[in-house]
């Protein structure tokens, strides 16, 4: 407290109840401010704080309901004392954040820290961020109907109006003329002008049902997002006003607003302005090339890679995600080129919830743009290339066949894995011709995968290429999870056709009588066992006494079948 | 803190804490006793309808008693007050609390206070008494249902005649604040509306707090500010036009049960309406002669122009009000879309705009213009609006603008059977005599003016039940040399 106050308190009346309880709750508020600012709601120091207000509220209204602060540029002040004292014109100072705004006084009611506290330092909080556009703490407070908060202000926005005079028109000195009145309402009563059944009170009550009309539109009204509405305002004027200045300022609306929705991720309403302008763009009369350039160009502006990326960024980093229909309505009208960004995102994003928005999302995108998708499984971006790949597979488009063709060379063998999934998923037989190269694969999980899906697929015509790699050193040196792969799918598409060369592989010796390893020939009898043709019991017969118990057990599980 | 001259008062100024619950409750309460009434006079007492019916008035009693430890329904001018929190009229009460009204004031009722014992079967009892038809004063008539209570041992329902508190001194003060809100509203709008025509951006800050301050006053009370859109100023039409067609929509929408945030954009959208003229010449506004086909088109384009000036207006980091650029667009273009600007997209007018529609029209109508020398008696318009189905209102809120306004509006110049000029000062509040307005008497029958004008309420009836003064006729002020304005400002 500063000396002149002091001195301005010793001249003051004696206060109601000691000035040291007020004291005490202002010191508490202002703690309290600090800890909001400061800390989270669910931090101990914000809550210890919260309570320290409360508790400190709980002595004054031991003495009175409520009490009145007023405010001035550096102190508040009860009873003309001061109670709290913050130099400096900043926002961090308590009664500056209240003065700058135009409020005077405060008055806080008996129940106002039970819930109105909070939602007071909330507010306080606003105003202490806004910047010069938003809305100062007086609207803030306006918009929150306190029940035990008041507050007195002057409007410092607002001078006083000045007063208004009535009609000012032509000076009017008449005085009644006393027979008039009299006159006129005689003439009224004889000739019934005035028709007392037009004042039935009546005709003016609202019934049930139109009440509940009036509510209902109220609702829908308040509840309907009206900006595709004026969007609808803006493009219905641009294609009836044919004035170059007129279309030019709507157009620079819409650009602004375009940006505006999309920062706001009102999607719905921002492919709807891509759409109708569009629209406009074919059906407004007179109009110029560069108009309708610039109604049709924003579907491009937003597919462009910078400006889809700022939209993805916004995306990832929102706790608030925008509903999927609105996402997938904008992505509807984007321009092929947006996809390859879509696809680098879906990649790269470690927001599993956006990853999940953008993978549909860019399923409906790659749908629409078939062409796009496949020249992306080229492309030298390997994230792009790889989720370009997954999609043409889930979309099981044919269009992409050659292009995954080309994914089989590629070095990276996380491409070829996914190309071979994909071949798989379309299932073509051109897809799976294809696949037929990725037998020779150095990658062994990738001569799996392929082996597999030919022997699921029953691709007869891969037989030669399947039964060419299990001659080769490789499978024999190979896991025993390629062999079997490799045996099982060869069964399947073989047939009888196969049985010799399985039941020399199974039974025969070699040159210096030497059999094949054991590992080995349990695959083939396994794979006999696929057939399950007389030929075929009848090979694996002569190996039911094997002396490899390896091979024994799997002949005798191929017999049982 | 200073001079406290034009420091204005918000928050919960004559309502204590719980304001919010006593007025929730305190409206189910009247409700319940108007179906109570109801019931009783349409079955026999042992019906169910009639036993569901006071046990509600019972209980919604006990709870409020429970809860406050006190319930006084208490009548103030024309208000409703539950212990000391105003309740407030809205679309789903405004006929119970007419007929409360009603039958305290002819039974000279001014507060029934209610007790923690009183039972359905006392309900019963004082309700059935209470709308007994009597020609009884209203005095005598609470004292002798004072006098059955008591014979009849209720104890619990204590009724008090009606108490000249403060209500005068409240009626001034609200007039004030009501002149204050009304003279800013029109400065702010002048200069948001020269500052547009003069190619500068003006403050969204300041029209917001406009609007504010009129929704203020508008669930505080209504009357005043209605009174002063009887104005009319005749030079400064545009802005008093706008200002008049804000008041009267949030009026409307309080009727019609919109929250504090909605009649605020409902308010800032009315208010702004019109803001599309600032870019029409003022030379074709302001033609009296006939406009050619040219000058109309230009004032025909004043409510898409209105859509471009609001996104002129909005500030950087703010979202541009949608609502009142829907409205500005919208206002002229009727129901059935045969107005203008006429739409190319499929569109259905919003309810704010057929609010504004309602409004704008008849404002307009009752104003006296550079092109309308003489304005329309505000009930013909109501009455063309109502009856014409060509000027594409919504009829329902047409009746809802009746019902707030009366079939007399405020500022409508009366000839009555008494052979006395009257100008209507507000409507009334029992919505079964909307014929019966609130009046100023400003001449007597001798056609001498009557300084100051004394009020009447023209529902108020006689000890025969007649009433002593009814309303023959309209009239032009102008014809008798009235300023309506005079009498509000």
């Amino acid at each position: 407290m500063t000396a002149q106050s002091v001195l301005d308190t010793e001249e003051l009346a004696e206060p109601p109840f000691p000035a040291a309880l007020v004291n005490d709750l202002m010191r508490s508020f202002a703690k309290a401010v600090r800890a909001h600012q400061l800390y989270l709601p669910n931090n101990p120091i914000h809550s210890r704080a919260m309570e320290a207000v409360r508790t400190a509220f709980a002595p004054v209204w031991g003495e009175t309901d409520s009490i009145t602060i007023q405010v001035t540029e550096a102190d508040l002040r009860w009873a003309g004392r001061v109670v709290l004292e913050e130099e400096g014109r900043t926002s961090d100072s308590i009664p500056w954040l209240f003065f700058k705004d135009g409020i005077r006084e405060l008055g806080f009611r008996r129940g106002f820290e039970d819930d109105e506290l909070i939602i007071l330092l909330m507010l306080m909080q606003r105003a202490r961020l806004a910047s010069s556009d938003d809305d100062d703490l007086l609207t803030l407070l306006w918009e929150h109907d306190f029940a035990s908060l008041q507050y007195k202000y002057v409007d410092l926005a607002i001078e006083s109006g000045a007063p208004l005079d009535s009609i000012r028109g032509e000076e009017m000195e008449k005085i009644v003329a006393p027979g008039d009145v009299e006159t006129e309402a005689q003439l009224v009563a004889s000739t019934s002008i005035t028709k007392m059944d037009e004042y039935d009170s009546t005709l003016y009550f609202l019934d049930e049902k139109e009440i509940d009309y009036l509510r209902e539109e109220v609702r829908r009204d308040f509840g309907t997002d009206l900006r595709t509405q004026v969007v609808a305002s803006l493009l219905d004027t641009y294609e009836q006003e044919s004035d170059p200045t007129v279309r030019e300022e709507i157009a620079s609306i819409l650009d602004g607003f375009f940006l505006l929705m999309l920062s706001l991720m009102q999607f719905r309403a921002a492919a709807y302005l891509i759409r109708e302008a569009s629209v406009t763009a074919g059906r407004a009369r007179d109009l110029l090339v560069g108009q309708r350039q610039r109604l049709t160009q924003l579907s491009a502006r937003l597919s462009d890679k910078d400006a889809l990326e700022q939209l993805l960024h916004a995306l990832e980093e929102t706790p608030l995600r925008p509903p999927q229909t609105d996402l997938h309505e904008l992505f509807g009208q984007l321009n092929p080129q947006a996809l390859e960004t879509v696809l680098s995102w879906i990649g790269r994003t470690r927001n599993s919830e956006l990853r999940a928005l953008l993978e549909a999302a860019g399923s409906k995108l790659a749908a629409a743009h078939t062409a796009e998708l496949v020249r992306l499984i080229s492309s030298d971006d390997d994230v792009v290339a790889f989720e370009a790949i997954r999609r043409a597979g889930a979309m099981r488009s044919s269009a992409a066949v050659f292009a995954l063709s080309g994914t089989i060379s590629s070095v990276r063998a996380e491409l070829r894995l996914a190309g071979v999934a994909a071949l798989s998923d379309i299932g073509s037989p051109g897809a799976l011709q294809v696949l037929e190269r990725a037998l020779q694969d150095e990658d062994i999980d990738i001569r799996i995968a392929a082996v597999k899906v030919l022997g699921s697929r029953n691709h007869r015509a891969g037989v030669k290429g399947v039964e060419a790699h299990m001659r080769t050193r490789l499978l024999r040196d190979s896991t025993l999870a390629e062999k079997m792969a490799f045996f099982e799918s060869y069964g399947l598409l073989s047939g009888d056709e196969g049985v010799p060369f399985l039941a020399d592989i199974l039974n025969s010796r070699g040159i210096l009588g030497r059999r094949e390893d054991g590992e080995y020939r349990a695959c083939a009898a396994m794979a006999l066992g696929k057939i399950g043709s007389d030929t075929a019991m009848r090979a694996l017969q002569k190996a039911l006494a094997d002396s490899d118990v390896v091979v024994r057990n799997a002949v005798s599980r191929a017999v049982r079948g | 803190m200073g001079d406290p001259v034009g420091v204005e008062l918000r928050g919960p100024s004559r309502d204590p804490a719980g304001a919010a619950y006593l007025r929730r409750r305190g409206r189910d309460f009247v409700v319940a006793l108007y179906s109570a009434l109801r019931a009783i006079k349409l079955y026999p007492v042992e019906h169910t309808a009639v036993q569901k019916t006071l046990d509600e008035v019972s209980q919604i009693g006990k709870e409020i008693l429970e809860r406050e430890r006190e319930l006084d329904l208490r009548i103030s001018g024309e208000f409703l007050f539950l212990n000391a929190t105003r309740l407030r009229l809205d679309l789903t009460n405004y006929a119970s609390f007419g007929y409360w009204l009603r039958l305290c004031k002819s039974s000279g009722i001014g507060s029934v206070k209610v007790h923690a014992g009183a039972s359905p079967r006392d309900w019963l009892v004082f309700l059935s008494m209470l709308d007994e038809q009597t020609l009884e004063e209203p005095a005598n008539r609470r004292d002798e249902l004072s006098d059955r209570l008591a014979r009849t041992s209720i104890s619990d329902i204590e009724l008090s005649p009606p108490v000249d508190d403060d209500d005068s001194e409240f009626s001034e003060e609200a007039k004030k604040a009501a002149t204050r809100t009304y003279n800013q509203s029109v400065a702010v709008t002048k200069e948001v509306i020269n500052s547009v025509r003069m190619g500068r951006t003006p403050s969204i800050k300041k029209i917001k707090r406009v609007v504010q301050g009129i929704v203020d006053q508008i669930l505080n009370e209504e009357t005043s500010l209605i009174g002063l859109t009887a104005i009319r100023d005749y030079d400064e039409y545009t802005f008093t036009h706008s200002v008049n067609v804000c008041i009267f929509a949030v009026a409307l929408g309080r009727r019609l049960g919109l929250t504090k945030i909605q009649l605020f954009d409902l308010g800032l959208s009315a208010l702004m309406h019109d803001i599309g003229k600032s870019r029409v010449p003022l030379g074709f506004l302001h033609k009296s002669e006939q406009l050619s086909e040219a000058e109309w088109l230009r004032i025909a384009a004043h409510p898409w122009l209105g859509v471009l000036t609001l996104f002129q207006l909005r500030s950087q980091q703010e979202e541009v009000s949608y609502r009142a650029m829907t409205v500005a667009y919208e206002h002229h273009m009727r129901t059935d879309l045969s107005g203008y600007p006429k739409p190319i997209r499929a569109r259905s007018i919003s309810m704010t705009s057929r609010i504004v529609a309602v409004v704008d029209g008849y404002d307009a109508a009752t104003t006296r213009r550079v092109y309308q020398t003489t304005p329309y008696a505000p009930s013909a318009v109501l009455q063309e609006m109502r009856d014409n189905p060509k000027r594409g209102l919504d009829q329902i809120v047409v009746k809802a603008f009746i019902n707030l306004l009366g079939i007399y509006p405020v500022g409508t110049l009366v000839v009555l059977d008494t052979f006395e000029l009257a100008i209507v000062c507000a409507a009334n509040p029992r919505t079964d005599v909307l014929s019966r307005p609130i009046v100023k008497i400003v001449s007597d029958a001798q056609g001498n003016m009557l300084h100051p004008a004394p009020e009447a309420d023209l529902a108020q009836a006689d000890s025969f039940g007649d009433y002593p003064r009814t309303i023959i006729k309209t009239a032009d002020p102008g014809r008798y040399g009235i300023n309506v304005g005079d009498y509000f400002v």
